[in-house]
C-alpha cells in the first residue's frame, strides 16, 4: 500500500493540548496512518491510505465540524 | 517556490461582491487566522456599488421622483412639473455611492487584519502561484495560495460597428459621469441594464430609442410580461427598433447618426448620445487560465461544479466571470460564499433554481425558477396561471393595473415550479416564489397561507387560487 502524505492549513490552535486534540481525533479516523502538528505554524501533515481515505475527507473529521473552534482547509 | 513569493492560506483575484463575501466568510470561519491576499484593480467593491446596482438604481429612483407627478393616476390629483437639476442629481448620486462603498467596503475590510489588499491585475504562473502587475503590465509582485478563488468579474462588451468608436458612447460604466441629460438616447440592447437606464433618462425627459437584435425583450421571461413592459414603456414614449442591426454610426453636425437595419430596410436616426448596452464580457482573458488548468467556455467564462470548484484543484470561481445564466450581486456574493464553505471541507452548492432575479424598471420584473416553456420542455407537460393586476383591488386603487403574476405548477403535484410578476414592487413579493420554489410549496400552500387585502402580494394568492377557480367571479374575500 502506498501512503499519500496530505498537508493541511489549521486554524483555531491557541496551545500545544490543541495539537493533541486535533491528532487523537484524526488518528481515530479510518485510512489515516500518521499525524504530525506544528502549533507554530498552524499547519498539519496526515499520512493516509487513499485506498480508504479522500484528502478532503480528512475535513470531514469531528474534530473540524461545523461547531468545532477547529477548522481547516487542505494545502493542495 | 520562487524567493520572493509570499504565500497565503488564500488568494481572491478581484474585489467586487464576490471576493468581499469570500474574504469575509474565509475571515469568520478560521476566525480571522486565514491569511487572505486580495487582488484588484480600480475603486473597491467592484462593479455592484461603483457602476451597478447601486447608482442604477439611485437613478432609476430619482427619475421616478420626476416622472410620477407629472403623470398622476388617481382622479383629483392634477399633474406637477417637479422643478431638478440634473447634474445636482448626479452629484448626489456619486457621492451615495462614494459614501456606500467608504461604509460598506473600505471601512468593512480595515477591521479584516488577515486580509492585504493588492493594487493590481493577477495573472497565473502557475496552479499556486499569482503574478501581480500594473495595467501597464509591470511587474508589482508575486504571491501564491493554499487555495484560490477567481472573483474577476466582468465587463461591458462592445460590438464592432463601423463608427461607433469614433462617434463615441457611453457604457454602465463611463454613464455616471455625466452631467447634461442628453436629449435623445440610442440605446443598443433592450436587456435589463438598457431598459432600466433607459426609463430612468427617458423620465427625466430625454427621448430614448432602444434598438435590440431580437424580437422581443428580456427572453428569460414570460412573453406575457415582456409584452406588457413594452406596451407599458411604449405608452410612456419609448421608442423600439426590434430585429434591428446598426450597421454604422457617424457624427453628424455635432451629433450622431446611426444606421438602422430592420426588416423594413435602412433607417437613420440622429441622437445625441448612444448608449452600449449589448452585455458582458468575463474578465478572463488575461489571467493566463491555461497554465492553471482552469477551463471557460466559448465565451470566456470560467467552467464551476456547483461547490464552485473549477476544472482545477484548489482554484475556485465566483461571480460574474463564472460560466451560468443570470449574473446577479446576490448570486456573486452567494458563490463566494459557497466556495470558501467548500475550503473548509463543508459541502455546499448553489441553487441557481431558486435564484431570484429582477428587472428594475417601474413597473418592475422578478422571477424566480423556471418559465412555462421551460418546464414543458424538460418534462413534457405544465399547468400556469397568468393573473392580471387588473384583477387586483390594491393595484386598481393605486391605478397601476398593467403588471401580472404568472405561476407555473408541476401537473403531477401542484408544486410551484416558476413564478414571474410585473408589478410596481415585484422586487419584493417575488421573494414568497423564491420558498415556493426552495421549499416545494404547492399552490395549496400559498393559498392557506394568510396575506394582507388589500395589498400586492395578495395577488400571488389570488393567482395561486386562479388555479381552483374562476377569479373573475369570485368576491374579493373568498378564501
Ligand atoms: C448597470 C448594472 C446594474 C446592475 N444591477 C444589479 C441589480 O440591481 N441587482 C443585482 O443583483 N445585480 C445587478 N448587477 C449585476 C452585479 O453588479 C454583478 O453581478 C456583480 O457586481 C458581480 O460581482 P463580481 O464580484 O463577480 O464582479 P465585480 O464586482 O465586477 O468585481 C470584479 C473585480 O475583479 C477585479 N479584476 C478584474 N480583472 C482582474 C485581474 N486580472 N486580477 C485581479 N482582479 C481583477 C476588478 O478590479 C474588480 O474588483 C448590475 C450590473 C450592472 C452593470
Amino acid at each position: 500500500m502506498e501512503e499519500k502524505n496530505v498537508k493541511l492549513r489549521i486554524y483555531g490552535m491557541t496551545c500545544e493540548d490543541c495539537v493533541e486534540t486535533i491528532s487523537r481525533s484524526l488518528l481515530e479516523q479510518q485510512g489515516v496512518m500518521d499525524v504530525n502538528i506544528s502549533f507554530q505554524d498552524g499547519l498539519g501533515e496526515v499520512e493516509i491510505d487513499p485506498t480508504q481515505l479522500k484528502p478532503e475527507n480528512i475535513l470531514k473529521n469531528q474534530v473540524f465540524s461545523r461547531n468545532s473552534h477547529y477548522k481547516a482547509t487542505l494545502i493542495e | 517556490m520562487r524567493k520572493e513569493t509570499k504565500h497565503y492560506d488564500l488568494i481572491i483575484l478581484g474585489r467586487g461582491a464576490a471576493a468581499f463575501s469570500a474574504a469575509i466568510k474565509g475571515s469568520e470561519i478560521s476566525k480571522g487566522e486565514m491569511t487572505i491576499a486580495m487582488i484588484g484593480t480600480g475603486p473597491l467593491g467592484g462593479t455592484c456599488v461603483n457602476v451597478g446596482c447601486v447608482p442604477s438604481k439611485y437613478l432609476l429612483e430619482a427619475s421616478h421622483r420626476v416622472f410620477m407627478p407629472k403623470h398622476p393616476r388617481i382622479d383629483g390629483i392634477y399633474e406637477t412639473i417637479v422643478d431638478h437639476d440634473i447634474s445636482a442629481v448626479m452629484k448626489g448620486l456619486r457621492s451615495y455611492v462614494s459614501d456606500a462603498r467608504e461604509s460598506k467596503y473600505a471601512e468593512v475590510i480595515k477591521n479584516y487584519n488577515n486580509v492585504t489588499l493588492y493594487d493590481g491585475l493577477g495573472k497565473f504562473l502557475d496552479r499556486k502561484t499569482v503574478e501581480i502587475g500594473d495595467d501597464r503590465e509591470k511587474k508589482i509582485g508575486i504571491v501564491s495560495g493554499s487555495n484560490i478563488l477567481i472573483a474577476t468579474g466582468s465587463h461591458p462588451s462592445i460590438p464592432n460597428i463601423e463608427g461607433l468608436r469614433d462617434a463615441g458612447y457611453l457604457t454602465s460604466d463611463s454613464l455616471w459621469g455625466i452631467d447634461k441629460l442628453p436629449s435623445s438616447v440610442a440605446i443598443i440592447g433592450g436587456g435589463s441594464i438598457g431598459l432600466e437606464i433607459g426609463q430612468a433618462l427617458l423620465h427625466f425627459g430625454s427621448k430614448v430609442i432602444i434598438i435590440e437584435a431580437l424580437d422581443s425583450l428580456l427572453p428569460q421571461t414570460e412573453p406575457e410580461i415582456g409584452s406588457a413592459l413594452r406596451a407599458l414603456l411604449e405608452k410612456e414614449g419609448m421608442q423600439f427598433y426590434m430585429r434591428a442591426r446598426i450597421d454604422s454610426v457617424h457624427k453628424y453636425k455635432g451629433r450622431k447618426l446611426v444606421e438602422i437595419i430592420t426588416h423594413k430596410g435602412k433607417e437613420k436616426i440622429a441622437v445625441d448620445e448612444i448608449l452600449v448596452a449589448t452585455g458582458r464580457e468575463p474578465n478572463t482573458g488575461s489571467l493566463n487560465l491555461e497554465v492553471a488548468g482552469v477551463k471557460t467556455d466559448s465565451r470566456g467564462l470560467i467552467l464551476t461544479e456547483s461547490s464552485m470548484r473549477t476544472t482545477s484543484p484548489g482554484i475556485y470561481a465566483a461571480g460574474d466571470c463564472v460560466s451560468k445564466r443570470l449574473f446577479l450581486e446576490t448570486l456573486a456574493a452567494r458563490e463566494g460564499v459557497i466556495a470558501v464553505s467548500n475550503m473548509f471541507g463543508e459541502t455546499a452548492n448553489i441553487d441557481y433554481g431558486s435564484s431570484t432575479w429582477a428587472v428594475f424598471t417601474y413597473p418592475q420584473v422578478a422571477g424566480v425558477g423556471m418559465t412555462e416553456n421551460e418546464f414543458s420542455k424538460k418534462n413534457g407537460s405544465c399547468l400556469c396561471r397568468t393573473f392580471p393586476l387588473s384583477n387586483l383591488t390594491k393595484a386598481s386603487i393605486m391605478g397601476e393595473t398593467e403588471g401580472l403574476i404568472k405561476i407555473t405548477v408541476d401537473p403531477k403535484d401542484n408544486r410551484i415550479v416558476g413564478m414571474q410578476i410585473m408589478a410596481p414592487n415585484a422586487t419584493d413579493i417575488i421573494t414568497e416564489g423564491a420558498y415556493a420554489v426552495r421549499n416545494g410549496y404547492t399552490i395549496d400552500d400559498i393559498i392557506s397561507t394568510s396575506h394582507i387585502f388589500p395589498s400586492m402580494s395578495e395577488g400571488i394568492k389570488i393567482a395561486a387560487q386562479s388555479f381552483i377557480r374562476d377569479i373573475t367571479k369570485m368576491s374579493c374575500c373568498v378564501e
